[in-house]
């Protein structure tokens, strides 16, 4: 490339990112583009610090206090628990969601006790809801343990010693419910910053192709005596920059959400550092030229700017279905995944993500390929761009 | 100068362009006459590179248009069929973008884009984005960052189509300003008045073939009538004259 048509391909490149900046749609998709998996990442790990904090400080309305003082009693001894007298009508109190779990001791309850008799607890709850069965497994744990203890006591008042009753000695290894969703969050991270990269390319590679023939705006453009490669190649540079300010916003703000999350609070073995920014932003922004360079190829082939944004959600689908695939079944990454544009980005992330970076020959090797796949569709545009059909097809 | 010889163009089974031959001389204004569909955008088109004939020859002065595309642009400004534009940029920025793909930067550019202002009657929008533009302002403004860097050689694809009356006359003046600089000025249109009263050599097309070329005289000669659209009509075998 001569000098003057790099001085070209730089002024339609200016004019390109002016264009953009100035189009309140473009701003929106990228803003949403971007912003969509911090708030997405922030959104979910508030909903389970919520939830950790509700097992952790469980408020228990009891119908019939009086029926059990000593049940009661003991029950305020355990910490986090905090003891409510229950509504007047418990199963619709639960149904209508007013209540997560409540308790009613029936007024037999210190009769049958006394009897050493099963003495009847009742915890209403409603099981199809997701969110407060935490609360409800804590509440049903509490009263298991009072059996246990008043089971032993009572066998050791007949002189039987308790382990007798106890023939299996349970051991639960926990892995919890929240660390499990909290990996779960951690395996969409690369889908979202796929997407900024893939939204944030999109205004200027559908507007400056298929936007250019929509307005008949192109046959001026390619009257000028500057060569088609010069013209696709701004084009295609200007969408590169706006995919990668995509993808570093997304991730810098991934940053601060992980690093203002207290973590370790939520019980949270991981942590994700400027390291892990690093690593990402080093496995996609040398993809950005390719996501670009393809939808500037696919977007050329469109007549008007609609038509280009099917193909390109079209496109979007496709891209997304290693991620999607990556979520459902984690399957171990094979070498020649990293050689594969948009997989082998996803899986160095994951690898990233997981503290287990891969070398620098890998990310090198990924960059590479996905440059060489750029040129050769920026190759494609400019030759679409001598095609008469795609000149003069309105 | 532009030279054209034995130009064709096909599309499918119609012949476009069928054998068209002209000079277009320098300090000269040269009017493309023919009604609709009869090869006149497709002739430009070729002039100015975008489609490739299928057989012929183009010089643009000397320049050969088929062999060396990107050479030939540089000796051409071109208001083209579709001269669309950026709704979000102004008619400076239009023609700043034009100029520096020319290779036109700085004090020259700024110059050049205040005199084309001024030549246009711009100067009240040239500031506004182009996106509430009436046509006359628009086609001002295509036409400004078509000779933003002073070409040799100007083609024009129906300049005056749909104009007011006032943006005719500028883009007239213009054309006129252009000739008297010594350009070589070519236009297509499909309106006789106006290629009367501009244009030094009339070429008149049909079905892709000149069916008559000259000066306005020597068309009302060659065909008998005095009036030049009974001429036009008789050249392009539209229908029957029955006045005169």
């Amino acid at each position: 490339m001569t000098n003057r048509t790099l001085a070209q391909a730089l002024v339609v490149f200016r004019k390109e990112l002016r264009d953009w900046s100035r189009d309140r749609r473009s701003i929106l998709t990228a803003v949403i583009g971007t912003l969509f998996g911090p708030l997405f990442v922030a959104f979910m790990f508030n909903t389970l610090a919520s939830r950790q904090r509700q097992v952790e400080d469980v408020k228990v309305p009891i119908v019939g206090i009086e029926h059990a003082p000593a049940l009661v009693d003991w029950l305020r001894q355990q910490p986090g628990i905090e003891i409510v007298a229950g509504p007047a009508d418990p199963e619709d109190a639960v149904r209508t969601r007013q209540e997560d779990v409540v308790v009613v001791i029936p007024k037999e309850f210190a009769e049958r006790f006394k009897a050493s008799k099963p003495a009847i607890v009742r915890i209403v709850a409603d099981s199809s809801s997701q969110s407060t069965r935490p609360k409800q497994q804590r509440v049903r744990g509490l009263f298991q343990r009072y059996n246990a203890e008043i089971g032993s006591l009572r066998l050791m008042a007949r002189g039987v010693s308790p382990v007798v009753a106890t023939p299996l000695g349970i051991e639960e290894v926990e892995v919890s419910s929240a660390q499990q969703r909290a990996a779960q969050i951690l395996s969409f991270i690369p889908l979202f910053i796929m997407m900024a990269a893939f939204m944030g390319a999109m205004q200027i590679a559908t507007d400056s192709t298929a936007g250019e023939r929509e307005r008949g705006s192109l046959e001026a453009l390619l009257v000028n005596p500057a060569p088609r490669s010069a013209i696709a190649t701004g084009k295609w540079l200007a969408g590169t920059a706006t995919s990668m300010a995509s993808v570093v916003i997304s991730g810098g703000l991934l940053l601060v959400i992980f690093q203002s999350i207290p973590l370790q609070d939520l019980g949270f073995r991981f942590r994700l550092g400027t390291p892990h920014l690093v690593g990402t932003l080093a496995a996609v922004l040398p993809l950005c030229p390719f996501i670009v360079a393809v939808q500037m190829y696919v977007a050329t082939f469109a007549k008007s700017f609609k038509e280009a944004q099917s193909y390109l959600s079209l496109l979007m689908m496709v891209q997304m279905l290693p991620g999607f695939l990556a979520t459902m079944y984690p399957i171990t990454s094979q070498n020649w995944m990293y050689f594969v544009p948009w997989v082998g980005q996803q899986v160095m992330m994951t690898d990233v993500l997981g503290g287990k970076p891969p070398t620098a020959i890998v990310f090198a090797a990924g960059a590479v390929m996905s440059m060489a796949l750029a040129a050769i569709a920026v190759r494609g545009t400019t030759a679409l761009l001598h095609r008469e059909r795609i000149i003069f097809g309105r | 100068m532009i030279r054209v010889e034995n130009l064709h163009k096909r599309f499918g089974n119609v012949n476009a362009v069928d054998g068209v031959s002209f000079t277009a001389a320098d300090g000269s204004v040269t009017g493309l006459l023919g009604p609709n569909g009869a090869g006149k955008t497709t002739t430009l088109r070729m002039l100015y590179t975008l489609m490739r004939p299928d057989d012929g020859r183009i010089l643009v002065d000397e320049v050969d248009a088929v062999a060396d595309p990107e050479g030939a642009r540089r000796q051409l400004g071109v208001l083209p069929d579709q001269s669309g534009l950026y709704p979000r940029l102004t008619a400076r920025e239009h023609i700043h973008y034009f100029g520096e793909l020319q290779g036109i930067t700085g004090r020259d550019l700024a110059d050049r884009t205040n005199d084309l202002v001024k030549m246009l009657d711009m100067t009240d929008i040239v500031d506004r984005r182009v996106a509430g533009y009436s046509h006359g302002e628009r086609t001002k403004t295509a036409l400004a960052r078509a000779i933003v860097h002073n070409p040799r050689n100007v083609l024009l694809d129906e300049p005056t189509n749909g104009l007011d009356v006032m943006s005719t006359r500028a883009v007239r003046d213009i054309i006129r300003r252009l000739k008297a600089e010594g350009h070589m000025v070519l236009f297509s249109s499909h309106v006789m008045q106006e290629v009367s009263a501009l244009c030094d050599t009339i070429i008149v097309i049909a079905r892709g073939r000149i069916v008559a070329s000259g000066s306005p005289d020597d068309l009302r000669a060659q065909t008998g009538h005095q009036n030049l659209e009974d001429a036009f009509v008789t050249l392009t075998g539209l229908g029957e004259v029955t006045s005169s």
